[in-house]
């Protein structure tokens, strides 16, 4: 398995007060979609977990029984990201939440801190208050800043907000940042994707043409790959070995829209003794080697929105080469 | 000699004459003596009288000192000794909290010339050097980097940081340890023609590359000996109460513990501690009021809880302040919130409501009048005379805002440092000369009747309350310019406001600030008297130490 040493993707979560971070963050502990998450919070005040749910309690980390936990960064960023690597064997991935009026692309910075991976960022957005509160004196500037430099947007409160309305949020958006859109609510293995180690074991053998490598959609429930909505598209590809730079440069490039996000786990050819992986989130996409490839399969998985065509994600795959 | 004529019990009573003793006590504004008795002063007057009144021994050590009343730092920080840990590479000269003057290197050579004078001083070769105040501002189009370090030692990882704290040089042995290569993809990382890190680590998430050595820089700061250092460079300077504004985790048992046992009674200290709530509200607000009243019944007499610190917006001179309109003169962007600004009067009320004392960090004008309206909203909700909350740095503060801070009970705690230290900049760069002769205004603030501190910050700039005091009264930059004549205050007023201005603004007015009888006996013991000498050399009056509790603390003497 190229599981060995694998880094801990790190997503991270902004957005403006009342944007819906504290939802967003209860959905995933509550639902984490069979991945181990480590939820990094400012303050547990708003955290709301089932009595049921928890396992174990100190004063800077929850402990679930589901596999995840939540840690305030109460002494500091850099010291929680020394707790979390304690529990690396434990987890699966890590989202830090980002106050109101943080700036959710600096803090994704600490993504690159040895032991995790940069793993997007996610900011989400009130369609009832966003527009206005992008012209509002004091915060519009920190506001259109988290949003442009976001890789995914999440619209929250579709459950309230109107057709007209989200569809205004939509148009307002497209003006003012290159991130995907996506509406809430966004089942955890599409916002997050699929672990690196899931890519690595990707698609059940039966769905892969033996030696062709081709791209193709996952047949199985049991596939480590599939996300559990249905809706949203799914194609894996085994490929046949490493692969050029130049190909890797072209399939960046020409991503189709609507990918909410893409993982790799490949070998370049200059570099054939290495891990390559590749990470797309939304607008931004992540080439990175964490360490010598230790056997397993080249693979790469790609998630899009719901309509997106599978024949343009299966020519996208089948860039790289 | 007797030892009981007043007051009963069997406590001694020490006389201490001096050449002038400036109480600050408008009942009692000038006398010869203090009598001292259970670490409080007893009276003033002269030696006779005092001997005659309440016998007790007369100790003759300040004969020929001018003694005021211990100078109050209301802004400062523990860094301001555990930074001593490490080797100063800055600019310009300072003096180390042990006495030792660390000339300024002013050149790359100079740089590398103290390094290797202080990697030749350790001797476990895996130990990094660690060193500070590095300010490449001084070396416009050429900037140190990894090979100039390796100069110094290509086995011995080094770590620099620079003087704004958020950014770090490091060498290639440092670099090899970390991983830190071509293949290092973060940002503030930038690389060189080879493809190649150049060794400058930019902002937090890139210094922590720096690994172990990133976190025994930032750690250290947090030991015993910072904390003794802190009273060393405090008792050097005339300082007798500082404040921890927000540094020290307060809802950590060990750092309480930490605080109260080593700031005992043969300690030069008395701090004033402020919880940071911004960051290290883990539970919420009012989880953490109420640690912070529970905390502030085990306050001593040199350690002060019940105080919170919370901040609103970042540095004018690091353009992340936020500022009215026309905003930056260097037409920057505008600055940053660290409270989102509908949020601050709902993180201030729990601290509000529970009786404690909340410091808020304002630079700009606009976030004062965030601010002033938050405070405004929760005093309406939960009104609360003689509150005291305190607006820290007050940079550009306009009349009109001082007039709120007045109708609304609050204080002002003024940066009256940065005349000097960037006052020139803020002429050229940051927001021009208009407003940089209107900034830190303290004539206006008391003028418009708002309680004045004034402070250092330090370490931002170095402790020292008379420096403090002679910016306030001159307003002198660097390039020789007056910067804002019209907002100069008196030696007198500026004497106040490092004394009874700070105390009052720490709820402790009735315990530090002016020697004054049932006062904490607590002096700044000075060589020369600073009312008498040319207001232009107010910072250059020598300080011979302090008493703190009746007990004297000579200063480190001044070494090469």
């Amino acid at each position: 398995m190229a599981t060995k040493d694998m880094r801990l993707p790190l997503t991270v979560v902004g957005g403006y007060l009342g944007a819906g971070k504290t939802t967003l963050l209860n959905r995933l502990l509550a639902d984490p979609d069979g991945q181990r998450i480590a939820v990094l919070v400012n303050d547990f005040g708003e955290i709301d977990i089932d009595g049921r749910l928890l396992d174990s309690a100190t004063d800077d980390v929850l402990r679930l029984a589901n596999g995840c936990i939540c840690c305030t960064m109460a002494d500091g960023f850099a010291e929680t990201l020394d707790t979390v690597r304690g529990f690396a064997n434990r987890i699966d991935r890590v989202v830090v939440e980002v106050s109101g009026v943080g700036q959710p692309h600096k803090v994704a910075q600490w993504g690159h801190s040895p032991g995790f991976s940069p793993d997007g960022t996610v900011v989400l957005v009130d369609p009832l208050s966003v527009r206005d509160r992008a012209s509002d004196r004091y915060v519009g500037e920190t506001i259109l800043t988290q949003v442009s430099e976001a890789d995914l947007v999440v619209i929250s409160r579709t459950d309230v907000a109107g057709a007209a309305e989200l569809e205004a949020t939509e148009i307002w958006l497209s003006g003012v940042t290159d991130a995907t859109v996506l509406r809430a609510p966004v089942p955890t293995g599409v916002l997050l994707g699929p672990l690196l180690r899931a890519v690595a074991g990707s698609g059940p053998s039966s769905s892969r043409g033996p030696g062709t490598g081709a791209a193709t959609t996952p047949a199985s429930r049991s596939d480590p790959t599939r996300v559990s909505d249905p809706e949203h598209v799914t194609i894996s590809r085994r490929l046949a070995g490493p692969v050029t730079r130049t190909s890797i440069d072209t399939w960046t490039r020409a991503r189709p829209s609507g990918v909410v996000r893409a993982k790799g786990l490949i070998r370049v050819n200059d570099r054939p003794d290495d891990r390559t992986v590749l990470q797309v989130c939304g607008s931004s996409s992540t080439v990175t080697v964490d360490g010598p490839w230790d056997g397993g399969d080249d693979a790469v998985v790609a998630i899009a929105l719901p309509g997106t065509p599978r024949a343009a994600l299966v020519k996208w795959l089948n860039l790289l080469g | 000699m007797s030892e009981t004529k007043a007051g009963g019990g069997s406590s001694r009573t020490t006389i201490f004459p001096g050449r002038t003793v400036h109480t600050l006590d408008p009942a009692r504004p000038i006398a010869s003596a203090v009598a001292v008795r259970d670490s409080r002063f007893l009276a003033v007057g002269d030696t006779d009288q005092l001997v005659a009144t309440y016998g007790g021994t007369i100790d003759d050590t300040l004969a020929d000192k001018v003694l005021l009343p211990g100078f109050v730092e209301a802004h400062s920080h523990r860094d301001t000794g555990g930074i001593w840990q490490f080797t100063y590479v800055g600019y310009e000269a300072r003096r180390g909290p042990n006495g030792r003057l660390w000339p300024g290197c002013s050149t790359f050579d100079a740089v590398i010339e103290r390094l290797r004078e202080a990697e030749r001083l350790l001797e476990d070769p895996d130990e990094p050097l660690l060193a500070w105040g590095l300010d490449p501002i001084f070396w416009p189009g050429d900037r140190l980097d990894r090979r100039h370090l390796d100069a110094v030692s290509t086995t011995r990882q080094i770590f620099v940081c620079h003087s704004n704290m958020h950014l770090a040089t490091v060498n290639s042995a440092l670099m090899e340890a970390e991983a830190i290569n071509p293949d290092t993809a973060a940002a503030g990382v930038p690389k060189d023609g080879s493809g190649w890190p150049t060794g400058e680590l930019q902002e937090f998430p890139a210094m922590a590359l720096a690994g172990p050595a990133f976190r025994s820089f930032f750690g250290r700061q947090r030991s015993d000996d910072s904390v003794r250092l802190f009273g060393n460079a405090a008792r050097n300077v005339g300082v007798t109460t500082l404040t921890d504004l927000g540094t020290s985790n307060l809802l950590d048992e060990a750092i309480v513990r930490q605080w109260t046992s080593l700031a005992d009674d043969s300690s030069p200290l008395r701090v004033a501690m402020f919880h940071g709530a911004l960051a290290n509200a883990p539970d919420g607000d009012e989880a953490c009021a109420a640690a912070m009243v529970d905390l502030k019944d085990r306050s001593t007499d040199r350690i002060r809880f019940g105080n919170v610190k919370l901040l609103l917006d970042g540095s004018i001179q690091g353009g992340t302040a936020r500022l009215r309109w026309p905003g930056y003169h260097h037409g920057g962007p505008n600055g940053i919130w660290l409270i989102a600004p509908d949020q601050y009067a709902e993180r201030l009320a729990p601290y509000h409501r529970a009786g404690l004392q909340v410091h808020t960090h304002a630079n700009g004008d606009e976030a004062v009048d965030v601010l002033l309206d938050g405070l405004e909203q929760v005093q309406l909700a939960h009104p609360r005379p003689d509150h005291r909350h305190t607006v820290q740095h007050c940079q550009l503060t306009t009349p009109g805002q001082y007039r709120r801070m007045r109708a609304l009970g609050m204080c002002a705690n003024v940066f009256a440092n940065h005349t000097w230290f960037w006052g020139d900049q803020h002429r050229d760069i940051t927001v021009g000369p208009d407003r940089a002769a209107r900034m830190n205004a303290a004539r206006t603030a008391l003028d418009l009747g708002v309680p004045l501190s004034i402070h250092s910050d330090s370490p931002v700039s170095p402790l020292g309350s008379l420096h403090v005091a002679w910016a306030a009264v001159n307003r002198l930059t660097p390039s020789g310019q007056v910067l804002g004549a019209d907002e100069r205050i008196t030696v007198a007023e500026a004497l106040h406001a490092i004394t009874m201005g700070a105390a009052w603004q720490l709820r402790m007015e009735d315990e530090i600030g002016s020697i004054t009888p049932q006062k904490f006996a607590d002096c700044a013991v000075l060589e020369a008297d600073p009312f008498e000498v040319d207001p232009a050399e107010l910072r250059d009056v020598p300080v011979w130490g302090t008493m703190s509790g009746g007990v004297l603390h000579e200063g480190s003497p001044q070494t090469a």
